[in-house]
């Protein structure tokens, strides 16, 4: 394979990483409403929702 | 003033430090208010941070930042949700909910919440409205519109309920909003 085709493979293959990587931060620091969350698990009862 | 427009919005220190950007909004499922924040860092790569911000530290919620005395008042996440949570929370997002009247009718799915702060500090920082994208029920399918709540609701994740009566208040716009929200609590005020 030619030279140039390597650099256009690599190009893509880091623009895609570039993408997925802001794609999945943008996902990460969206904003929700939450309502009636659920109640933490307390520190020793492990899954009590009460 | 609506939620989308509070979400990303830096949150500040009184003494000028720029600590966090709100991420989630925490809507108390009980009272029809907002009971805190979940955060996230500030800059492109940060993600959520292991704090939130209950409503009751939040000295100024501006049109550019949420002011705060320092970042002592920030908690773990765990006790702010602690402390708008209710038994068996579902802890759904409210956009994208649909809106049910108590008469059953479909009246659109929410696209964001409106909110309104009381005027003195410490006052609370309550959900008067839905704005949603009308069903064929509000008769304008499709276009945006806002409906007002009663002074204290119940919420749940998947179906919101309102009073049949929201229907006949709905507003096009914010700026009639404030007169339609006061118009439809005092017909249910006058309901026996």
């Amino acid at each position: 394979m030619q030279w140039w085709a390597w650099l256009v493979i690599i190009v893509l293959v880091g623009a895609l990483l570039v993408g997925g990587v802001l794609a999945l931060q943008s996902r990460r620091r969206r904003g929700r409403v939450i309502v009636d969350p659920v109640r933490p698990p307390s520190q020793h009862g492990g899954g009590d929702r009460t | 003033m609506r939620t989308s427009e509070v979400m990303k919005r830096p949150v500040v220190t009184m003494a000028g430090e720029d600590v966090a950007q709100i991420k989630d909004i925490v809507y108390a499922s009980g009272g029809g208010a907002v009971g805190g924040f979940t955060l996230a860092g500030r800059g492109l790569f940060a993600g959520p941070l292991k704090v939130g911000l209950a409503w009751r530290f939040v000295a100024a919620l501006g049109a550019d930042a949420v002011m705060i005395s320092d970042d002592s008042v920030l908690q773990p996440i765990a006790e702010v949700l602690a402390e708008s949570a209710s038994t068996g929370g579902s802890g759904g997002d409210v956009l994208g909910s649909q809106v049910l009247t108590d008469a059953g009718t479909d009246l659109g799915k929410v696209v964001d919440i409106v909110l309104q702060v009381g005027d003195t500090q410490g006052g609370q920082c309550d959900v008067v409205g839905y704005e949603v994208e009308a069903s064929e029920a509000l008769g304008s399918k499709g276009t945006r519109v806002l409906i007002p709540l009663p002074d204290t609701l119940a919420a749940s994740g998947e179906h919101l309920m309102v009073p049949a009566r929201a229907k006949d208040f709905v507003a096009q716009d914010l700026a009639g909003f404030g007169a339609a929200i006061l118009a439809f609590r005092a017909q249910l005020e006058g309901t026996p």
